[in-house]
């Protein structure tokens, strides 16, 4: 308890910061999923038990249909645990909650609204008793924040991926949530957009002095590495269960040129790659 | 670009030119293997600007210019049509949105749908005491049908990306209604106002030779008694021209509404 005395360090002076000392703000106890179809029971993910603190970026990794989004979704409360329980903020995931902000792998934007409006209503269904100059200061702020505000009356047919995507974070960003769950939210982007809209989310993240818990769906290595804390490999489905949690002690702001040059990331990605794919090469 | 649309328009109102051009000659070929029995378009053509020339007037009962007669069905349809579809749209809307309600409504619409809206008529009858309320009695009837089934499945068909975002951001029931339901399902709801509208402007000109009085369905059938087919020939087209008219409308309307073309 010495360091009650000592003025908390800057955030961007030590990487530390971030990691200690932290309360947890998610809790997956020994969950199972499972749902009913025509040919029987089918178990999506069993035995998950995690840990995930204030203020980690965690990424969920694995192949298509591990049940990465189901796990995450047990989290944002639109799936709930055939058994065991999720503690999100102290609480019991009963649903979702304006506590845990989405960002949706298709961007799910409200196709009949302008990007303006689509934050607006997150924000005016979240803060009810906010004052509508509050709220709109609010909208417009995340909307600069992403850079869209020449764009903020188009509609999302008229916008590009990368652009609905930035919409789809500030919505996210908007309601002010402590949780963040993004589900593969840069998978249907152009690799130099992903790049830069890595940037930017580690951005906000900053600039909310790294307070936010994030959670990630992803399957791209790369992309865990250099944004997370920890990376959650998953076993393949069905009834898949978490491989391995390795940790990612890269310091940060990291810098994505020069990051991949690090011993450091090199083993975590080498040990990755070992977890994701049994055989490197095609037999002959 | 400008030059392009004329064009466009230009050659849409030659071909349009040459439909009528082939409906005229078929039209004049059965005349003429008739022996003159189906008056031909000449002879409807001069009775047709005879009837134009005073739409209006106003010789008793049995004796209203064409236009009278237009205007009293149009009113008729729109007041059956609206008070059909404020029938319909609410409960489209409840059987969209609820697995129960649409379990239990639709066996009946099923079940009431195919029936001919005429055979409604003598209850209306019975209703309404007169003549008049049961020719709008069948033309609300008409007009649930198309509007309910299509706003039902409009709304049972909002995807569950829409959904959840009302989920996830914790709207409100009314907010969920207006900002998500409402605009999905409004492009759906007109187009079952379009059938609606379309189908009640063809039962009107049957509902109305049953209950005569004023009206182009009771013009037809008089036209009949007097055997002036020619007068006959000119509502059919007029008949046709209104329900085009009213379908164009509502194609506007639709396409005013439809977030995904803008």
């Amino acid at each position: 308890m010495s360091n009650i005395n000592k003025p908390a360090p800057l955030v961007d002076s030590s990487n530390d910061f971030h990691k200690i000392n932290r309360e947890t703000a998610i809790e997956i106890n020994n969950i199972e999923v499972s749902f009913k179809t025509p040919k029987g029971k089918f178990t999506a993910v069993k035995d998950i038990s995690l840990e995930i603190k204030r203020g980690e970026i965690v990424a969920l990794i694995g192949h298509s249909g591990c049940g990465k989004s189901t796990l995450m979704n047990t989290i944002s409360g639109m799936v709930t645990p055939s058994s065991g329980e999720v503690i999100a903020n102290g609480h019991v995931v009963k649903g979702p909650g304006p506590d845990r902000g989405i960002v949706f792998q298709n961007y799910s934007l409200l196709p009949w609204m302008s990007v303006y409006k689509n934050i607006y209503e997150a924000v005016d269904s979240v803060f009810k008793d906010k004052s509508s100059s509050e709220k709109h200061a609010i909208v417009d702020h995340y909307i600069q924040m992403v850079n869209l505000t020449p764009h903020k009356d188009k509609l999302p047919s008229q916008l590009s991926g990368g652009m609905k995507q930035r919409v789809a974070i500030a919505r996210a960003f908007a309601i002010n949530p402590s949780i963040l769950l993004l589900d593969e939210p840069f998978g249907a982007l152009d690799a130099l957009t992903k790049g830069s809209m890595h940037i930017e989310l580690l951005k906000l993240w900053n600039l909310d002095n790294r307070n936010k818990t994030i959670v990630m769906v992803t399957h791209d290595i790369e992309e865990a590495i250099f944004l997370s804390d920890k990376v959650v490999v998953m076993n393949n489905g069905p009834a898949a269960t978490i491989k391995k949690i390795v940790d990612v002690k890269l310091d940060r702001p990291r810098n994505k040129k020069d990051i991949a040059h690090d011993p450091e990331y090199i083993r975590i990605h080498d040990e990755l790659l070992s977890l994701l794919f049994d055989k490197f090469s095609i037999e002959d | 670009m400008k030059n392009l649309s004329i064009k466009n328009t230009l050659s849409d109102a030659l071909y349009f030119i040459g439909s009528m051009g082939i409906l005229a000659g078929v039209w004049q070929l059965v005349t003429l293997v008739t022996a003159g029995e189906i008056p031909g378009p000449v002879a409807t053509w001069s009775v047709f600007t005879e009837l134009l020339a005073e739409p209006f007037y106003d010789r008793g009962p049995n004796d209203k210019g064409i236009g009278n007669q237009l205007v009293s069905s149009i009113i008729r349809v729109f007041t059956g049509f609206g008070a059909g579809s404020l029938v319909a749209i609410p409960a489209g809307l409840l059987m969209g949105s609820s697995k129960i309600g649409m379990k239990l409504l639709n066996p009946i619409v099923q079940i009431l749908r195919p029936v001919s809206p005429l055979a409604w008529f003598p209850l209306g009858l019975l209703a309404f005491k007169a003549a008049e309320g049961a020719t709008v009695f069948i033309i609300m009837i008409t007009s649930l049908w198309p509007t309910l089934i299509n706003t039902a499945f409009g709304v049972a068909s909002i995807p569950s990306d829409h959904k959840n975002v009302g989920k996830a951001f914790g709207f409100s029931r009314w907010k969920y209604i207006t900002k998500i339901m409402l605009p999905f399902a409004i492009p759906h709801i007109i187009t079952g106002l379009r059938l609606s509208i379309g189908v009640a402007w063809m039962v009107i000109v049957a509902g109305e030779m049953l209950s005569g009085g004023v009206g182009i369905g009771f013009f037809v059938w008089d036209s009949w008694n007097a055997l002036s087919l020619e007068k006959i020939m000119v509502a059919i087209l007029i008949i046709g021209t209104v329900g085009l008219l009213l379908d164009k409308g509502f194609n506007a309307l639709q396409k005013a509404f439809s977030y995904d073309q803008r």
